[in-house]
């Protein structure tokens, strides 16, 4: 335990409770597939697996109050719980309806859609995706086009959504539409919950870099939508796309992952003749970049200080964001080197947790290109790195 | 912080804004004053000298925390004064001495000002001097040459490490004893330096510390410098990006403030995300150290090498974003440039840090 931990508490009871858990719950196929994770998202069925798994034990969705299903552990206990689940390569649910939707549906949903979206966002049920940027939409998202025509007691909607991760298996998607176009941009936007079954609603996967299919547009032709899906009032969409943006920034730990990229990479370069080990430069580089993600680890010490004394950490998120993820770059970089050739074969079957042939590349270095092709995409979404600084400079130095 | 580590801060930071004052430090330093005695003075009786000093005599027995939160300010306001070097010397060379109470109320006082002399040349730190002391007839004998004692005309007395036949010892001398042969010079942070030649009688309560606890005393006595120069180096880059954001919001080029550039508000942020960074780090060192927990040696090193890598890089931007005007010597922020670049090699360089870091992570 560090010493700057503000929990100086005994939480070991708490942690080995954890890890019993894991023991049995977390199965050989499941932890395989948490291995075998490139991206954010694990292998889909595994992650749903887990998900359930998860919602039976009770800890569906950690962060939510107790009377939504959550779990009432302190901010402590839900990084402990964080941790041991990567350190023992449980998958990564499809989290956008947990992580993002679920908090927005308690502070803005009504009674109705609480216990309507709710119960199936925690069992995993439901796979929601998010329908935010659009072609012409990206940084500048309050520039967003798709509209949504009232008629009735309907919306009629029209446009497109990309980047939309995981709609290929989403039955429902939360999306940011334009009801008025009189006004300024910000003004004129509401947030909308969407059946994707929805006569009119087309999905087009793509392939991203690394030849995985994450990614997808969505098109929306007249697609109806009930008013009653309205999330918020309507044009108060942005409202509630702010309070989003600030959840998917704040509390980020990116630590976890990151010593997790050091090790792998002292095993690399600890492993036989290692060619990289070789070069003196190549050490150093390791050692700068173990010193920088101590200083990460700290500062995400501080905002969990921040935020377990009841107070808003404010900007340090986007510090911990744009750090987090260029020294998760700088790890898939020193960690390619590593890998060198090794590096390079391409196997996309291997990635399946079912897959028990053999490898192309080194058992330890299956997944080392893909993550490294990855990471580019980390400093992107979520507010790219440029977005972020852009709010340090204007909420901490006033620029 | 604690509520005494904030009114500590308070209460410093206090003193240091209403009469530390740039203008009276550059004349003084033109003058070869690096010490004001109004000013040691005043440390004194606020108690910053007593700070690191244990309760048993008559100390405030506070931790490394503490100490940096003072370092920090420092860097802020420039302070020429040998505070860190005093800190540090008087908390892991005098105290474990066995004759500490000989020397602690002098230096809690203010009457007697010391710090270590380590170096002797280029290349040359710690692992074996050849400054000798020595057993003669009537009592003990040092001799050698120490160079490049930063603050050395600051000082009344140093505290210098010698070869003896047990190993280490740690010798404070007069600078005024016979047999010291002193000679200052100045230096590019303002706070002068000093090469000196020793070849002196030294009494039994002279020597602080010999054989084993002398080599420890040298370990301590580098991490904690390592510590506190990183605090200040952490002080002076925040001031030189407080400096840097005010300047450019009141500059104005092409009809604009420079602070309404994009390119410019990218650099700023990216200063103040590693000055954050930084402090998290340096902070966590200080509780390591006051914590004695088995990695605090480790975190010391970690804390040296980000802040002189961050130091060094906020305070070349600050230059670079205030344009002509940060060239002169008469404008500030230079002069966090200047006392960040001599911090990086006092007691202990990055690289050596980074070197030692490497070892220590096996």
């Amino acid at each position: 335990m560090n010493a700057s931990n503000p929990y100086p508490g005994d939480y070991s009871a708490f942690r080995e409770s954890v890890r019993e858990f894991l023991a049995v719950g977390l199965t050989p196929e499941l932890a395989r597939a948490g291995e075998r994770t490139t991206s954010v998202f694990s292998d889909f069925e595994a992650g749903r697996q887990w998900q359930s798994i998860l919602h039976a034990k009770g800890w569906g969705a950690p962060e939510w109050p107790l009377e939504h299903g959550g779990t009432g552990w302190d901010i402590q206990q839900r990084y402990i719980f964080l941790e041991e689940c990567r350190l023992a390569n449980a998958p990564n649910p499809v989290m956008m309806g947990v992580q993002m939707l679920g908090p927005m549906l308690m502070h803005f949903g009504t009674e109705a859609q609480k216990s309507a979206y709710l119960p199936g966002i925690i069992s995993g049920d439901d796979v929601w995706c998010q329908g935010y940027s659009e072609p012409g939409s990206g940084s500048d998202l309050a520039s967003l086009k798709t509209t949504a025509d009232r008629d009735g007691d309907e919306y009629v909607v029209n446009g497109t959504k990309i980047w939309t991760s995981m709609a290929h298996y989403a039955n429902w998607i939360f999306c940011l539409v334009r009801t008025d176009k009189s006004v300024k941009p910000q003004a004129g936007i509401s947030f909308l919950l969407i059946d994707m079954a929805t006569p009119g609603i087309t999905v087009t996967p793509f392939s991203s870099l690394d030849g995985e299919i994450e990614q997808c547009q969505v098109f929306f032709e007249d697609a109806r939508v009930p008013v009653s899906n309205l999330l918020g009032e309507e044009n108060q969409g942005w409202t509630v796309a702010k309070y989003l943006l600030e959840f998917e920034r704040g509390g980020q730990h990116f630590t976890i992952d990151l010593k997790k990229q050091l090790r792998k990479l002292r095993r690399l370069i600890g492993s036989e003749a290692n060619a990289a080990a070789e070069d003196p430069t190549f050490v150093y580089r390791i050692a700068e970049t173990e010193i920088d993600v101590m200083a990460l680890e700290q500062t995400e010490l501080r905002i969990k200080g921040t935020v377990a004394a009841g107070e808003h950490p404010g900007a340090l998120s986007s510090l911990v964001k744009v750090s987090g993820t260029e020294l998760g770059q700088q790890c898939a970089e020193l960690l390619i080197e590593a890998a060198g050739q090794g590096a390079m074969p391409w196997q996309s079957e291997v990635l399946s947790p079912e897959y028990e042939g053999p490898t192309a590349a080194p058992e330890e270095c299956v997944t080392t290109m893909a993550e490294y092709i990855n990471s580019r995409s980390t400093t992107i979404y979520g507010g790219t790195a440029e977005i972020q600084r852009g709010i340090i400079a204007k909420h901490v130095l006033g620029l | 912080m604690t509520e005494d580590q904030t009114l500590l801060h308070d209460a410093s930071d206090r003193y240091l804004r209403d009469s530390y004052d740039f203008n009276a430090r550059r004349e003084r330093i033109a003058l070869g004053v690096y010490t004001d005695p109004q000013h040691w003075r005043a440390f004194a009786e606020m108690g910053w000298l007593a700070l690191p000093v244990p309760e048993n005599f008559d100390g405030l027995g506070l931790g490394t925390r503490e100490c940096a939160i003072l370092a920090e300010l420092c860097g802020q306001y420039l302070i020429t004064e040998p505070l860190i070097d005093v800190l540090a010397a008087v908390s892991t060379l005098i105290a474990p001495s066995p004759h500490a109470e000989r020397w602690l109320g002098q230096v809690v006082g203010g009457e007697l000002i010391t710090v270590a002399g380590i170096d002797e040349g280029a290349g040359q730190r710690s692992k074996s001097p050849s400054t000798k002391l020595t057993q003669v007839d009537s009592g003990w004998r040092l001799t050698g040459t120490k160079q490049w004692i930063n603050a050395g005309p600051s000082a009344t007395h140093f505290i210098v490490l010698a070869t003896v036949e047990e190993g280490l010892a740690w010798v404070i001398c007069p600078r005024d004893a016979a047999g010291v042969d002193c000679e200052d010079f100045p230096t590019h942070d303002g706070r002068g330096g000093t090469n000196c030649a020793f070849n002196t009688a030294i009494e039994e309560n002279q020597i602080l510390l010999s054989g084993a606890p002398a080599q420890s005393a040298l370990d301590a006595y580098r991490e904690l410098a390592m510590i506190l120069s990183s605090a200040e180096t952490l002080g002076a880059a925040h001031a030189a990006l407080d400096t840097t954001v005010e300047y450019t919001k009141q500059r104005v080029q092409f009809g604009q403030p420079l602070s309404s550039f994009q390119a410019l508000q990218h650099r700023m942020a990216n200063m103040l995300i590693q000055i954050e960074l930084t402090r998290s780090l340096v902070y966590a060192a200080c509780d390591a150290a006051d914590g004695d927990t088995p990695d605090q040696s480790r975190f010391a090193r970690a804390a040296k090498v980000k802040a002189s890598s961050v130091g060094r890089k906020v305070s070349q931007e600050a230059i670079q974003l205030h344009g002509g005007i940060a060239t002169t010597d008469e404008y500030i922020v230079g002069h966090f440039f200047k006392r960040i670049t001599a911090l990086d090699s006092w007691v202990c360089s990055r690289g050596e840090a980074l070197k030692e870091f490497m070892a220590l992570s096996g």
